[in-house]
């Protein structure tokens, strides 16, 4: 009955879930985010799925054929499995989710039964890894894609059990007072001792590694590696590892359903050990579930990398008068969202490192070597690249408050007041990582490019352009994906149910590309401006002007850019509703 | 606790400091809030109060400008929330039932920061006999995860009331309060009154209502069933049944007594 009661809730959950991703569908952009996924997935996947295996596997069967692959695959689910007998530090705890604990905790419902139930809801994304396991590395196995899929089942089943079976171990130990650093000692001295002993061991039975002088390949350590994994006493310590992994290796179905029993075997073995365990699992059960809920409840509110909540308080980067700017006021709150470090006494003293480090290593590099071209191609890379990852990175916008959305709606502020407030704080705090990388990049300017050389007013000239231009050019990285916030809220998952599946792996790839599309074509008018500037004004007033005025003419038009953006995003703030958002989705 | 009779109203003839004429608001073809019409005036405390689905918190949000109208006009302190919303919202405060907080702001930062929002240039001399009020003074430099569910909802309260809101909403203002909280919640509605404040509470429990408003509005359906003074209604639904208390006059007007066991 009880049994009827929980596969009634998994499977009117798991319909519910699907329902609601189908429902969302109906609506134009989500439709659009699925068949972008779909069509990603199905490149990726299953098209190379329908063309066959690729050259990898033909690497993989020389592997294969001394049976190396499988021994190898024992040994990191070894130490994997060891690895769970080490690493945890706390109780054991069934992952549930808070309304399972509220209502299957206090209801009649056995312990074992609560096991079983946990083992059995693991097996709905055990199958769905295993299948996409077998799809992404079809190269890897010997067999067809049932098989591959099988194996990974039988594997990651295992893992699962163990991973079980041995927090309930420590639970047990712990609660006979063996302390986690006693038991990682134990555990970890016994594996040195077994590693050590095989290392003496290869070294008194086997010959001495030697490197071939014409070695093209590495096929001379896969021969001594197999030498090691395969005699003397490793063979028999990966035995039962073998026995799980060998389904997996199966070329043929006979094969198959003979490396099925000895697996199956040691899979209900652990079944036995995991249900036969008495370790009190509810208490660590309800705190992880709390844990979880507030991670998930942090993730969909658009800060994937934050994930929890700051621990202590940061200090205000400045002094908030009480009049002025309202829009200062939420520049001020997000800087201090973004952590403490971002103060002005920081970042002078992040700058009287850079020059004085940078001017005792400029020293060294003018007496010649390669370290000053190689710091400078750094300092322009990372510039580069903080233009793509930056926004990505710096989330302390209207991503982070969306689900604090009805607050800001409150204020009395226009809707452009808010976006512009919001959006400050990251492009700040960008700009001034990459001022930094600017001052580093002037220090080690080369002062001769060839035979031309460089003078220090127009290496300063650079520098003062690139930062001019690149405030403004993070201004509308930021403001691009502040604008899908508005415009596709449900993408950054206001609602209580989030998109999943191939939903979310489209609108992700939705959103790069059209950033991407976006910044450059905002980009492209600026451009134009300066080279326009540049031409005419090195002319009448040589380079050295001619580079500065240009980038004080497309930083211009960057800004009219930005401002224009930030008053329409206004506007849509102002339309906002994300009660109806919420319904809808 | 202050037991005074809520309804003062200083001057009747003072314009009403929420007027709503026709609101509507739509989620597609469902009407969430349909064509509503009624005005509060300064001292006045009017309780909204209408079954689970009837449109309150929609009514509150539409109100308070967090949402936009589908129709209809909201005028706060006078000044018409789509045309001038920044004048109307200066004269609000709304606190829903759940208190939202920044996570990353300590109590002092949250006032500091709602001082420069809505430009109150002496919040400093405000702050201090609001958080002794409140009894957070030696909470300023914690986080809101620090803070007690009833902190959380004291903090809230501490940065609505900063600006010396003319209009207040409320969405079941006791949620989560401890007894002393509930006695001093209410007490802090009536003072608001007194001192002129336009109040509106949402809330499922019509004893409160009872207590500190002077006027109620239920709500079925997002429609107006019926509004007036807590007195014309016991009068009103006093002649068809006998004596009614707040509860018997909701349950008549919504007509869910006939669907209790």
């Amino acid at each position: 009955m009880i049994a009827g009661a929980l596969f009634y809730y998994q499977f009117c959950s798991q319909k519910n879930r699907l329902l609601t991703q189908m429902r969302r569908l109906r609506r134009p952009r989500y439709l659009a985010g699925a068949m972008v996924g779909a069509l990603y997935f199905y490149a990726y996947i299953f098209r190379g799925f329908s063309q066959g295996r690729r050259g990898t596997g033909a690497a993989m069967a020389a592997w294969q054929s001394h049976g190396l692959a499988e021994s190898m695959a024992a040994l990191v689910l070894l130490i994997l499995m060891l690895m769970a007998w080490v690493l945890p530090h706390s109780r054991a705890a069934l992952a549930f989710s808070e309304a399972e604990v509220a209502f299957l905790f206090p209801a009649p419902i056995g312990r074992r039964t609560l096991i079983n139930f946990k083992l059995l809801k693991s097996q709905v994304a055990i199958l769905f890894s295993s299948l996409l396991m077998a799809l992404i590395g079809r190269g890897w196995g010997a067999g067809n894609f049932s098989i591959r899929g099988l194996g990974w089942w039988v594997l990651l089943s295992a893992f699962n059990l163990h991973l079980l079976a041995s927090s309930f171990a420590l639970t047990l130990w712990m609660g006979r007072g063996l302390s986690n650093w006693m038991r990682r000692a134990i555990f970890l001295g016994a594996a040195g001792t077994a590693a050590a002993g095989i290392l003496l061991w290869a070294r008194a039975a086997l010959p001495p590694i030697v490197v071939p002088p014409d070695a093209k390949d590495l096929a001379w350590l896969a021969q001594y590696a197999g030498q090691v994994l395969q005699s003397g006493p490793l063979p028999w310590l990966l035995l039962p590892f073998r026995w799980l992994v060998a389904p997996y290796f199966a070329a043929t179905f006979a094969q198959f359903f003979i490396a099925l029993g000895p697996a199956l075997l040691f899979i209900g073995l652990l079944y036995w050990w995991v249900i036969r365990s008495d370790v009190a699992f509810e208490e660590a059960s309800v705190e992880l579930s709390q844990k979880l809920a507030q991670r998930l409840a942090t993730a969909r509110s658009g800060d994937p990398y934050g994930m929890r909540k700051p621990a202590k308080a940061a200090r205000p980067p400045f002094t908030l008068r009480p009049l002025g700017n309202p829009e200062m006021a939420v520049f001020w709150k997000n800087l201090i969202s973004a952590g403490s470090f971002v103060t002005g006494r920081m970042w002078l003293m992040l700058l009287w490192i850079i020059i004085i480090v940078g001017g005792v290593l400029q020293s060294q590099v003018s007496r010649g070597g390669a370290l000053g071209p190689a710091l400078l191609y750094l300092a322009v890379m990372l510039v580069a690249m903080s233009l793509f990852s930056g926004p990505q990175l710096l989330r302390n916008d209207l991503r982070q408050d969306l689900p604090v959305t009805d607050v800001l709606k409150m204020y009395p502020m226009r809707g452009w007041q808010i976006v512009l407030g919001e959006v400050l704080a990251p492009a700040a705090v960008l700009a001034g990582a990459q001022w930094l990388l600017l001052v580093m990049a002037a220090i080690f300017f080369p002062t001769h490019l060839g035979p031309h050389a460089v003078s220090l007013f127009l290496r300063l000239s650079c520098a003062l352009a690139a930062a001019v231009v690149l405030p403004f050019i993070d201004l509308i990285a930021i403001l691009i994906p502040n604008a899908a916030v508005l415009f596709f809220p449900a993408w950054f998952q206001l609602g209580k149910q989030g998109p999943r599946g191939f939903e979310t792996t489209g609108q992700q790839l939705i959103l790069m590309f059209g950033q991407l599309l976006t910044l450059a074509l905002s980009l492209l008018p600026p451009a134009a401006v300066f080279t326009v500037v540049f031409f005419c004004a090195s002319r009448l007033l040589g380079a050295s002007a001619g580079v500065a005025s240009a980038g004080i003419a497309a930083a211009l038009l960057l800004a009219v850019e930005a401002g224009l953006a930030i008053k329409l995003l206004g506007g849509v703030f102002e339309r906002f509703d994300s009660s109806g958002e919420v319904l809808s989705s | 606790m202050d037991n005074a009779p809520p309804l003062i109203v200083e001057a009747p003839a003072a314009p009403p400091q929420i007027e709503v004429a026709g609101l509507t608001k739509l989620y597609g073809d469902f009407a969430a809030v349909s064509d509503l019409c009624f005005s509060v005036r300064a001292g006045e405390v009017i309780g909204l109060v209408g079954p689970n689905g009837a449109g309150k918190t929609t009514t509150l949000r539409c109100l308070a400008g967090i949402i936009p109208a589908t129709r209809g006009t909201v005028r706060i302190g006078g000044f018409d929330l789509a045309q001038n919303p920044i004048e109307a919202k200066r004269r609000l405060a709304f606190f829903s039932d759940e208190p939202r907080l920044f996570d990353y702001l300590t109590v002092a930062q949250h006032l500091t920061f709602t001082a420069r929002i809505y430009g109150v240039a002496n919040y400093q001399e405000i702050q201090r006999p609001l958080l002794e009020e409140l009894e957070m003074d030696d909470k300023r430099d914690k986080l809101p995860s620090e803070l007690s569910r009833g902190m959380k909802q004291k903090l809230a309260i501490a940065c609505g009331l900063l600006h010396s809101p003319e209009v207040i909403f409320f969405d079941e203002p006791l949620t989560g309060l401890d007894p002393v909280g509930i006695r001093r919640m209410k007490d802090s509605i009536l003072r608001r009154a007194r001192a002129g404040a336009a109040i509106l509470i949402s809330s499922h429990l019509l004893h409160l209502l009872e207590e500190v408003c002077s006027h109620v509005l239920i709500l079925k359906n997002g429609r107006k069933v019926i509004d007036g003074t807590l007195e014309e209604m016991r009068q009103k639904f006093s002649e068809q049944a006998g004596g009614a208390n707040l509860e018997e006059v909701f349950f008549r007007a919504t007509g869910e007594d006939k669907r209790t066991p």
